[in-house]
């Protein structure tokens, strides 16, 4: 019996080990967060004086707030677009029959296996000539059809496993197509909706790589181009580096708390997909 | 929401029109940033161009040779980024799998706090992005906490006074290890799903028999778990190729090229080359990229199928 008390033991040593180094950055980064600049480089983890002028600071005066919209503003229409245009298409792919439905899919499926630098620089090019490049529309544009694999492959199969004869019964009461996907799809779908929700949420409010090529008026920056700005400067301030991060860390946090299994069950759904 | 004009009046149209009607708009987004972006970057992978003049000088294969081996400069960039990506490709998810899989079934076997300790591990994944990188950063500074931490346990001999990141020979490591630590989380959730699915009686079944845990490990859980060693092997090695953001944002490939990797190649050639003609050459390096997953994917479909 204390055998198996020591096996205990250990297993959950392990797994507390496991979480502090999950933790260890983040506990750092609010450490960070609630120093001042010059305790900031001192190796001591709780400040000395704790401070919330480097919180309101990056906030206010380092512009974090306008940044924190223009995050907002950008991952809010991609998720809507996501939504709108990958709903319709879905649903077509699920249940309706047209020439060319499993061609159309399997090519949005398939391009997964695009590396997104490969897109990177044609994108970047076509936005120049359309004139839209460093506008928010012309990182939402690139980012909903970046979506376009995985969402479609979750909301196929969702709409897939509604029953067909919910469709039929409708369809005898003289519903429209439209009405049927509208009254009756959407409404079943919502755990699948908002899995596509996060999962296109998340990524985009930490996307980085078009962001920085595309926008160049600081007016327009997104929370990670803020966050670059700070650092990019000789001697990184790290105390508003901390703060700047917590600030893009605690909505994302805050989401997956409310929403854990829906990331959960996406995850799990894209895999078996 | 858009209604499809296929919707008002089913029965005077066709019902392929409404399939299509449907698929429309993702159709024509996909035509302008998907078919034609990727036409045209096809189309430049064989062309030099540097982003201004008003043409593109055709050169045919010339940039797959340049960078494949026929350039002095770039061959060898390229040689070295590979190398590099390839450590990354092999060793990070090797180490996924060594730490998830422990971590997974230690998980399964508790009761109290599971949800608690699984919800902690899984916020590396949420959070993976710049501002997790740049905390990462901060930790491993020269005199950050990493440092202070070895040095107040007595391994001062294993702090880098340069930082982890400075140091040519631990750079690379370090990176790898913090890819890890961004892709367990959805790993042990994979084998933790795995393991939630077999049957408990099948435990039992094999203790009455008295099978050695070894045994039912090999026998019982191994098969069940394959196929999510195989699908998350197969993640990391498309993250991998794919993903350059923590070389871009941690190091920019220094110090001195020894954690460049190919995608972080092709973006420098991409953005970084001021008026030099190096557009073509990114092209055909993200094509290769493109070439290399989709070679790797049916190479791990294949042994996948052989597996089963």
């Amino acid at each position: 019996m204390t055998g198996r008390r020591v096996v205990r033991a250990v297993v959950f040593a392990a797994l507390f080990v496991y979480a502090l180094i999950s933790l260890y950055p983040f506990l750092w980064m609010v450490s960070g967060a609630f120093k001042s600049r010059s305790e900031i480089l001192e190796g001591r983890f709780l400040p000395r004086d704790f401070t919330l002028d480097t919180l309101t600071q990056t906030w206010g005066r380092l512009h974090f707030f306008d940044y924190f919209l223009n995050s907002l503003k950008v991952t809010g229409l991609t998720v809507l677009g996501v939504l709108v245009v990958y709903s319709l298409a879905s649903y077509a792919f699920a249940v309706l029959d047209f020439p060319g439905r499993r061609i159309l899919y399997w090519f949005f499926v398939a391009l997964l296996f695009v590396p997104g630098i490969t897109m990177l620089l044609p994108v970047v090019i076509l936005e120049k000539q359309l004139g839209v490049l460093g506008t928010h529309i012309g990182l939402v544009l690139p980012f909903v059809n970046g979506t376009a694999p995985l969402t479609v492959l979750l909301l196929t199969n969702a709409y897939g496993s509604i029953p067909r004869e919910m469709r039929e019964a409708a369809r005898s009461d003289g519903a429209s197509e439209a009405r049927i996907f509208w009254s009756v799809y959407l409404p079943l779908s919502r755990p699948a909706h908002v899995t596509v929700a996060v999962l296109t949420a998340v990524p985009t409010w930490n996307e980085y790589v078009l962001t920085r090529v595309s926008i160049s008026d600081p007016s327009r920056y997104t929370l990670p181009l803020g966050l670059e700005s700070l650092i990019s400067s000789e001697v990184p301030r790290y105390n508003e580096v901390m703060a700047a991060s917590l600030i893009i860390v605690i909505p994302v946090i805050v989401l997956f708390l409310f929403l854990q299994r829906y990331f959960v069950n996406g995850l799990v759904g894209a895999l078996k997909g | 929401m858009d209604e499809p004009s296929g919707g008002r009046s089913p029965r005077r149209w066709p019902g392929w029109l409404t399939g299509w009607a449907f698929v429309l708009p993702a159709i024509a987004l996909f035509a302008v940033m998907g078919v034609y972006t990727i036409g045209s970057g096809l189309a430049l992978s064989f062309a030099k161009w540097n982003g201004f003049t008003p043409t593109w000088n055709w050169v045919g294969i010339q940039n797959y040779l340049d960078l494949l081996y026929a350039d002095p400069v770039l061959a060898p960039e390229l040689r070295r980024a590979g190398w590099n990506t390839l450590q990354v490709m092999i060793l990070a998810p090797l180490l996924t799998v060594a730490i998830s899989l422990p971590l997974a079934v230690a998980l399964n076997s508790i009761r109290r706090l599971r949800a608690v300790l699984r919800s902690v591990y899984f916020l590396p994944y949420v959070t993976t992005g710049v501002a997790i990188y740049f905390a990462w950063r901060y930790v491993l500074e020269p005199d950050g906490a990493i440092n202070t931490l070895l040095r107040s346990l007595g391994l001062g001999t294993l702090a880098q006074p340069q930082g982890f990141l400075g140091n040519p020979d631990t750079a690379l490591p370090t990176l790898i290890l913090i890819l890890v630590w961004s892709s367990v989380p959805v790993a042990t959730l994979l084998y933790l799903s795995g393991l939630q699915a077999v049957d408990p009686n099948l435990f039992e079944a094999a203790q009455i028999d008295g099978a050695a845990p070894r045994h039912v490990l090999r026998r019982i859980i191994w098969p069940l778990l394959r196929p999510i060693t195989a699908a998350i092997v197969l993640l990391g090695v498309r993250d991998t190729l794919h993903g350059f953001q923590i070389f871009l944002v941690m190091t920019r490939g220094g110090p001195g090229g020894h954690t460049d990797v190919l995608a972080l190649m092709a973006y420098r050639l991409s953005f970084f080359k001021g008026l030099a003609q190096t557009l073509g050459l990114a092209s055909a390096l993200g094509w290769l990229l493109f070439a290399a997953a989709v070679l790797l994917t049916l190479a791990n479909a294949r042994m996948l199928r052989r597996v089963r």
